[in-house]
């Protein structure tokens, strides 16, 4: 599956039914809906934009105290043995990713999983089986406290706001580990197909360099 | 209990900070500058799905497939009232959380619909933006079976959290 080119067939297929249904019904309301959707996005990417300020102020932080190469190495030895043979720079933005993931420091998450995915990039057009383990890993969310929900419960007046916690921690693990287990199954079967080889042009490894992002 | 856990981590950040001599306000000013660019590359994507959403969601099409969807998933133990938000949780995150709120002011807080809602917007991810923000900057662009798969594992975990709610 290419995502771009499912993006567009998707885009395109939903906006389509969706503006002759709203033609049929509503005509007048087929514009400011499509306007209305943009200013909701503006609106998120101004929150998102704060979002990002402060959590990449405390990455910053993390980074110049040293403490997120600590906190990498604690997570380190579980991200070597899911993910093989990647670079040191890839362990590095993984091990982030998934530590603040866990913290629910989406804001950190996401650049780390960005540049994670790009530092495993081999030039392939296919997605390599450890790209795809650390987006469906994201996908499944690993958030170990529910802070926005548990907030806004407890501002919707809940008699026990964090109530919700254990159910969450539970149903995230069980995704999450549903997932790793389909993932390694699926790539396992993909290399018996291969004849047991690794993908053709995945194996022709870029070699990095252990790169210190920050000096 | 839980509410404490951020900020108080933050404090002994910013101290550890002072400890090791750390430049706090030049972070801070890094931090933002970096935001604004991150944002500035997410926000087509951001566009996009919204768009999308938005007339998707007032042609009325979410409505009625959440309607067909409503007897086969109550045989799972899915809450009927919530099949809205099963179905938004893969796009949009923003989406699940006013779905959230409207479900918590139509049935009250700690209700059992409200409270699987509340779990399922924290236990869930939005994949197709996540799927198109991570691979963003990247040359891969086949995806295989990655939505496939996560797809059905955040349904999986839908299904134990409606369960449970039941319980806990």
């Amino acid at each position: 599956m290419r995502i771009q080119f499912c993006m567009n067939a998707a885009f395109t297929a939903l906006t389509l039914i969706s503006l002759v249904i709203l033609t049929i019904t509503a005509p007048a309301e087929a514009f400011p809906t499509l306007i209305g959707g943009v200013q909701d996005a503006i609106k998120l990417a101004l929150k998102l934009a704060a979002i990002y300020a402060v959590w990449l102020s405390v990455l910053k932080m993390m980074q110049a105290t040293g403490i997120d190469k600590k906190l990498s190495r604690a997570v380190r030895p579980f991200v070597r043995r899911l993910f093989k043979k990647e670079s040191d720079e890839a362990y590095d933005w993984i091990s982030v990713n998934l530590a603040s993931n866990m913290l629910g420091m989406g804001g950190v998450a996401t650049p780390a999983g960005i540049k994670a995915i790009s530092a495993m990039d081999r030039g392939d057009i296919r997605a390599t089986d450890n790209m795809i383990l650390l987006l469906i890993i994201n996908a499944t969310s690993i958030q170990l406290i529910p802070a926005t929900v548990i907030a806004i419960r407890a501002a919707a007046g809940s008699e026990d706001a964090s109530s919700v916690f254990l159910p969450t921690l539970i149903s995230t693990a069980v995704s999450t580990l549903s997932g790793i287990i389909l993932c390694k199954t699926l790539s396992l079967k993909d290399k018996n197909r291969n004849g047991g080889l690794m993908p053709k042009i995945g194996a022709i490894k870029p070699d990095f360099k252990q790169q210190k992002r920050q000096k | 209990m839980s509410k404490y856990i951020l900020p108080v981590l933050l404090i002994l950040l910013i101290v550890f900070c002072i400890l090791k001599r750390v430049k706090v306000y030049d972070c801070f000013l890094g931090g933002a500058k970096e935001s604004l660019q991150l944002t500035k590359t997410i926000f087509p994507y951001i566009a996009a799905i919204f768009v999308c959403l938005a007339a998707f969601k007032a042609s009325g099409i979410s409505q009625q497939i959440s309607e067909w969807l409503r007897t086969p998933l109550s045989y799972l133990g899915i809450p009927s009232e919530i099949t809205e938000i099963i179905l938004l949780v893969p796009l949009s995150g923003n989406g699940t959380i006013a779905l959230l709120e409207s479900i918590i002011g139509e049935y009250g807080v700690d209700s059992y619909p409200a409270r699987c809602a509340a779990v399922i917007s924290g236990a869930t991810e939005t994949i197709f933006y996540i799927s198109a923000v991570y691979f963003s900057a990247c040359k891969a662009k086949k995806l295989r079976y990655a939505i496939p798969v996560a797809l059905f594992c955040t349904f999986l975990g839908t299904v134990v959290a409606c369960a449970l709610c039941r319980v806990m």
